[in-house]
């Protein structure tokens, strides 16, 4: 028994060195196909920070009428506090706003005359509030809007936000589909290639197969070499996958730091916590194909 | 050893008849020549023993075993009990002798201190012990056939089955390959030995069947085979 082992493993061996450059071709495809879905995999990681960032820096602005005087903004910011999807509420009184404001404006002199020539403060004070999750704001505003303190309201700026989130989901599932497609794609070439590559190394060895099959080696046996031959295959695609994956996840890194500021984005990272996840399966799914590729292929010649 | 009962053989979708009630009995130990002229069913003979095709009527018996259905699973078991050698001699040309005979016991599982000890002992038997580590196109004709026929040897099978071995040879070498296949014979393996060469068959003075179209003409103790 270990001997036929060792033997099927020679042969396996042979094979894939007997026709080298068509297994070189061959590792190449797979371990691209490899890549095109662990751009995906990238990708999506990206697009979930992306998507998480925002919703980290979404809050709602409730502004009110300047007439409204602080104890009663305070009221409301109390009655809000209360509902449980509230996490935060920040009071900015009017006084303040008007500081910002000009603070902001401190160089617009255009802007400082007509505050001058107002007299008294257009600002009202702000309400910011934020809540443990996006979808929890239209209920907030909701609750809010169906309160006695309704009136006091004169704007929410919630809408904003939610379209910029729904716009990056949207591109992301574009983008998504695109990959997925594209990956698929090359996933079908590489299995054709693999398929392809296990006939012409079965053709190579068609006459070692006849022999074989006069001498009354059984099919197991024949077949053997060229399902290893397949899982070779799938195993050093892998491998050149893992080799080239990591090093530009690291080239991107950068760039992807400074488009997302102040969000933590590790993609090698990622990769490194599900490496036997994300190329384990990878190694399987290959492995899979191709053996279902080879005994496929392999079977025509056993028929005599 | 061998039993053939009304065996017939068609083909499809032509529906060639290469075979058509087709009875004879080897006993163990015999040799036996079959002839007959080109596109008899000759070959046809030797793939129903080897199992590559199946008899579509009767029963054919090799060493007790009924293989009249046998299972694709157990064709293999049936191959190493029967050596077979042809007109091309099949070899592997990036083998030497010695890698041919030895391979052809690795792909069935042998260990490899059987394999030192066999192949040279088969070797020896067809007379190529000095050449085992030759290529097969350093070879001539006969002694590649040697090759075959030490390859057929190699698992020690109760039938050797050489469908026209001598076809590619010339009178002197054919005449060697059948005084190697009386040798065997002699040692105590079945020999069955497919030829249309009436002449040689004849010189054998061995039991011959004849085939003509598909049909046995004619089962002789002792061949007196006349091509009409
Ligand atoms: N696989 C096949 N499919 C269809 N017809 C076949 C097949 N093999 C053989 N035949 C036909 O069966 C008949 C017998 O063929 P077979 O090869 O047994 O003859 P043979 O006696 O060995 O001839 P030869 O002396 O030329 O080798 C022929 O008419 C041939 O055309
Ligand atoms: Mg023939």
């Amino acid at each position: 028994m270990l001997v036929t082992i060792y033997r099927v493993i020679k042969f396996a061996w042979q094979g894939f060195w007997r026709n080298f450059w068509l297994s070189l071709v061959t590792v190449s495809i797979i371990a691209l196909a490899s890549l095109t879905v662990n751009a995906l995999l990238a990708l999506n990681v990206v697009a979930d920070s992306a998507v998480t960032s925002l919703e980290q820096k979404i809050d709602v602005s409730i502004y009110f009428d300047p007439v409204v005087d602080t104890p009663k903004v305070k009221e409301v910011q109390d009655y809000l506090g209360k509902l449980s999807q509230v996490t935060a509420i920040t009071l900015v009184t009017a006084d303040d706003a008007m500081k910002e404001f000009r603070q902001r404006h401190a160089r617009d002199a255009a802007i400082l005359e007509t505050l001058e020539e107002l007299g008294d403060n257009p600002l009202g004070a702000t309400l910011v509030v934020t809540a443990q999750h996006p979808s929890d704001y239209p209920e907030i505003i909701q609750v809010l809007n169906h309160s006695p303190y309704r009136d006091l309201v004169s704007d929410e700026n919630y809408k904003d936000h939610q379209r910029t989130i729904n716009e990056i989901r949207l591109i992301a599932d574009r983008i998504n589909q695109a990959g997925i497609a594209i990956s698929a794609l090359f996933v079908l070439i590489a299995t054709l290639i693999v398929f392809n590559t296990i006939r012409v190394a079965i053709y190579t060895h068609r006459d070692e197969i006849g022999i074989m099959k006069l001498v009354g080696a059984s099919n197991a046996f024949i077949t053997a070499p060229f399902v290893l031959e397949g899982v070779l295959y799938a195993l050093c695609a892998t491998g050149l996958a893992v080799a080239v994956t990591f090093p530009l996840l690291n080239a991107v890194q950068p760039y992807l730091q400074d488009f997302f500021t102040g969000v933590p984005l590790d993609l090698a990272g990622y990769f490194r916590e599900n490496f036997v996840a994300i190329f384990g399966s990878q190694l399987l799914g290959m492995s899979a194909l191709n053996m279902v590729g080879s005994v496929f292929a392999v079977r025509r010649y056993l028929k005599v | 050893m061998i039993i053939f009962r009304n065996v017939s053989k068609i083909y499809f979708p032509e529906r060639t008849v290469a075979l058509a009630n087709v009875s004879f009995e080897v006993l163990a130990g015999e040799f036996i020549s079959i002839v007959g002229k080109s596109g008899t069913g000759k070959t046809t003979l030797v793939k129903i023993l080897t199992a590559e095709e199946r008899a579509s009527e009767g029963q054919v018996v090799v060493g007790g075993w009924d293989i009249t259905h046998i299972r694709s699973r157990e064709v293999p078991y049936l191959r190493r009990q029967i050596g077979v050698v042809f007109q091309d001699y099949k070899l592997l040309q990036k083998k030497t002798v010695f890698e041919n005979v030895a391979f052809a016991m690795q792909v069935i599982g042998a260990r490899p201190s059987r394999i030192r000890k066999i192949v040279p002992e088969v070797l020896k038997i067809v007379g190529l012990a000095d050449k085992h580590d030759r290529f097969p196109r350093h070879l001539s004709g006969g002694e590649q056939q040697r090759v075959a026929i030490a390859r057929a040897l190699a698992h020690g099978p109760k039938i050797l089955v050489a469908d026209e071995p001598t076809g590619n040879l010339d009178t002197a070498t054919s005449q060697e390959i059948i005084e190697l296949l009386l040798k065997i014979n002699q040692i105590g393996t079945t020999v069955l030995f497919v030829s249309h060469d009436e002449g040689r068959v004849n010189q054998i003075r061995r039991r011959v069947l004849v085939l003509d179209q598909g049909t046995l003409t004619s089962d002789e103790a002792v061949g007196r085979y006349r091509l009409s």
